[in-house]
């Protein structure tokens, strides 16, 4: 172990001298590339989509709006973010634990490889009308075989890449005992986990469950514990992208504003919180599922109200970031302070404002998980404004903003300040396509308009004619939106090849000087994951055993399209 | 916030008949929740105890046997149907709950646990196992109905808490088996 020790930090210098090994970068440009592509073409048919439920254009015999709703939902709910989480994070484990292993470079070609196949797998039913399922698994609706087939095999890519994570940290932690794990390798650790776990359920569900049922080996399905299967992991994806995005607020916004990271502790249980709490959070999806009894139901409530809790922490986390930076800078008064916070520095600009969405959009995630409010909301386009104010505003952009400097460091090249002005001005067409994209849906979602469903007047019924300036904002939104795709995609891959070379940081904050040393306990993974099951457990048992045993007749498969 | 205070909030929380009530509504809440919540409550309010009466946990606990006997008698007596009915019809029996699980089994395992030797710890955590799993198996294929208080779907759904929590046992007995911590700290 001593020879390790040196071995170690002599890769460490180098990888600070040389920047990353040009074969891990690699590995992250080529997740990056993908992601943005997918970007693309899922923010195009975004825009179709949305031009099509604004009764503003219509879609050729050959392309029905659930087919575009499909195809935009997995390209940038699935391939989007999981292209991205897996990239950066593979590139934070690289740079802060002294490079990949080559077992680890070769599990991320090699789930790399399992998802692109996956995915055409996927991709291929989409277009031929076979699978216009809605991106989810959502029994008595059936795909093609092979939609569900391509998409075990992207989670079968994904667990490759978990692994190869759990190696990288574990070596690292075997050459260097007894020290806490870098922080944002600790972010990837809990990430990856949550993969691994949260992919569990759905792996359950498609292969046991939905695989036999729409090849016709068996001839029905329980749809209860299919959707139940499906929301432990949905709602766990979901907060994988959410944490991903955290670990860019803790770790690299404070060195973007030239500040200190805020207490280490106080991030590394919040990282816990999330990873033990998130898998049970799924039941409040199911809320109005009237298979779920009341009882049930109420203690989901508090445990879907537990997960905003490290959320709530987050913000006064980095409030106080904020706040401390901006007055040692000379930041003065009640207010006057936030004047001495970086605006022009689109690095900071874009998480930023993706933080102060998240304060709606939490808020409105909270209203959603309460039966009775939820009664109100349930499947109108509140829900689809949900999860764009969520997904496409806190998560995306941060990834954005991430991507000015992540994409320069593993291209070793620089950010332009005119790349930046371009950066800032994608931003605010992004910020102000949202507010009006996802402003739009929650309101004509409150007025009752229904989401998952192609434009209709319903007779001209007077109700359905008063949502149409509201979907035309909405079009307007998202008119907006592409352009800022558009722009964001062009900037990826200007600063991927065309950019001046040079050499640009990997942003990680150090601690506070007077920060409290971290307890070891934070580094037990093995007990924190026992800890998870049994929560996960405990949720599931009461629900799932009498989905099981008092299991209505099943249904056969269903073609809605 | 010290853990005594949290420990005590927390059993006030438990104890307070809204709370209690709906968490005996459904056997494996009853079981699994509350009375670990009453255990867990019992361990965090140890503390203060043991700094207030160190000579009594010395001389009736040094090697932490008493303790953890204690906890296990405890334990198991609450895992009996019987014992879970007679809490919901007899007073007396529920008052026994609160006191027992929280100050008996709470802080035997408490002051118990750290002064063991791991060999006992392991076969402690696996003699819990072997129980759930037996208690599992009982509880979801028995054709009777064991708990007056409680219907059979219940029963069936706290056999798969026990199956599901031994598992998640049999989990961290591997992980302490296969993983050497000195290999990392």
């Amino acid at each position: 172990m001593e020879t390790a020790i040196p071995k170690t930090s002599f890769k460490d210098k180098t990888n600070k001298v040389l920047g990353i090994n040009p074969q891990d970068a690699l590995i992250s440009k080529l997740y990056m590339s993908v992601s943005f592509i997918a970007l693309l073409i899922g923010g195009i048919l975004g825009l179709v989509q949305g031009l099509n439920r604004a009764g503003l254009l219509e879609l050729p015999s050959w392309l029905n709006y659930y087919q575009v709703l499909t195809a935009h939902g997995l390209l940038l709910v699935l391939v989007f973010t999981a292209f991205f989480t897996i990239g950066y994070f593979y590139a934070a484990l690289s740079h802060t634990l002294g490079g990949l292993l080559p077992v680890v470079r070769k599990m991320a070609w090699v789930g790399f490889s399992l998802k692109i196949v996956g995915f055409v797998l996927a991709v291929v039913p989409i277009i031929m009308n076979e699978a216009s399922v809605m991106y989810t698994f959502y029994p008595p609706m059936a795909a093609h075989p092979a939609f569900y087939i391509g998409l075990a095999l992207i989670v079968v890519g994904v667990w490759v890449c978990a692994f190869g994570a759990f190696i990288q940290v574990a070596n690292w932690r075997k050459n260097n005992k007894g020290q806490h794990v870098p922080i944002l390798a600790y972010f990837a650790t809990a990430v990856f986990i949550l993969l691994f776990f949260g992919s569990v359920p759905v792996a359950i569900e498609v292969l046991v469950m939905i695989i036999p049922w729409s090849i016709g080996w068996v001839e029905t399905i329980n749809v209860m514990v299919a959707r139940t299967l499906f929301w432990a992991f949905g709602h766990t994806l979901v907060n994988i992208w959410y944490l991903t995005a955290v670990s860019a607020w803790y770790v690299v916004v404070p060195k973007i504003m030239g500040g200190r990271r805020w207490s280490d502790v106080l991030t590394r249980v919040v990282i816990i919180g999330l990873v033990v709490m998130n898998i049970t959070g799924g039941f409040h999806h199911q809320i109005v599922d009237p298979a779920i009894n009341e009882v049930v139901k109420y203690m989901h409530v508090f445990m879907s109200l537990a997960i905003g809790f490290p959320s709530l922490m987050t913000a006064f986390a980095l409030f106080a970031v904020f706040e401390r930076t901006a007055r040692r800078k000379g930041g003065k008064g009640l207010i006057g302070w936030w004047k001495k916070m970086p605006w022009g520095d689109v690095r900071f600009l874009a998480p930023f404002i993706a933080m102060v969405a998240f304060i709606p959009a939490g808020a409105g995630g909270i209203a959603q998980s309460t039966n009775q409010l939820d009664g109100v909301v349930h499947n109108t386009m509140w829900i689809v404004g949900h999860f764009h104010l969520t997904l496409g505003m806190s998560v995306a952009m941060t990834f954005f903003g991430i991507s000015y400097w992540l994409v320069p460091y593993i291209s070793k090249r620089v950010l332009t300040p005119a790349m930046n002005r371009l950066g800032v001005i994608q931003t605010i067409l992004w910020t102000v396509g949202m507010i009006f994209m996802s402003g739009a849906m929650h309101w004509v979602g409150l007025l009752g308009s229904p989401r998952r469903t192609s434009y209709t007047t319903y007779g001209d019924h007077a109700t359905a004619l008063s949502w149409d300036p509201y979907l035309t904002f909405l079009a307007v939104g998202g008119t907006l939106l592409i352009i800022a795709v558009i722009l964001q995609v062009y900037a990826v891959f200007n600063m991927m090849f065309f950019a001046p070379k040079g050499d640009t940081e990997f942003p990680i904050a150090e601690e506070e000087d007077n920060a409290t040393k971290t307890p070891y306990w934070t580094e037990r993974w093995g007990i924190w994951i026992v800890v998870m099951l049994i929560v996960v457990a405990m949720a599931y048992v009461i629900p799932l055993t009498d989905m099981i045993v008092n299991a209505p007749p099943g249904s056969p498969p269903f073609k809605t399209w | 916030m010290n853990q005594s205070l949290l420990g005590l909030l927390l059993y006030i929380f438990l104890v307070a008949p809204p709370v209690a009530k709906f968490m005996e509504l459904n056997m494996v809440i009853h079981m699994h929740m509350q009375m670990t919540g009453l255990v867990i409550a019992g361990y965090l309010m140890a503390r203060f105890f043991q700094i207030r009466f160190p000579g009594f946990f010395e001389k009736w606990n040094h090697n932490g046997v008493p303790g953890i006997m204690l906890f296990v008698i405890t334990a198991l007596y609450w895992m009996l149907p019987r014992s879970m009915d007679e809490a919901l019809t007899v007073q007396a029996v529920e008052l026994f709950k609160f006191i027992s699980l929280p100050f008996f089994a709470g802080i035997g395992l408490r002051d118990g646990w750290k002064k063991l030797a791991p060999i006992v710890k392991n076969s402690i955590i696996i003699g819990f196992a072997i129980l759930f799993l037996a208690l599992g198996w009982l509880y979801i294929w028995s054709p009777e109905q064991l708990c007056n208080n409680y219907l059979v779907i219940e029963q069936i759904a706290l056999g798969w808490g026990f199956l599901t929590t031994a598992i998640a046992m049999v989990i961290y007995l591997a992980y302490r088996f296969f993983i050497d911590p000195s290999a990392y700290e």
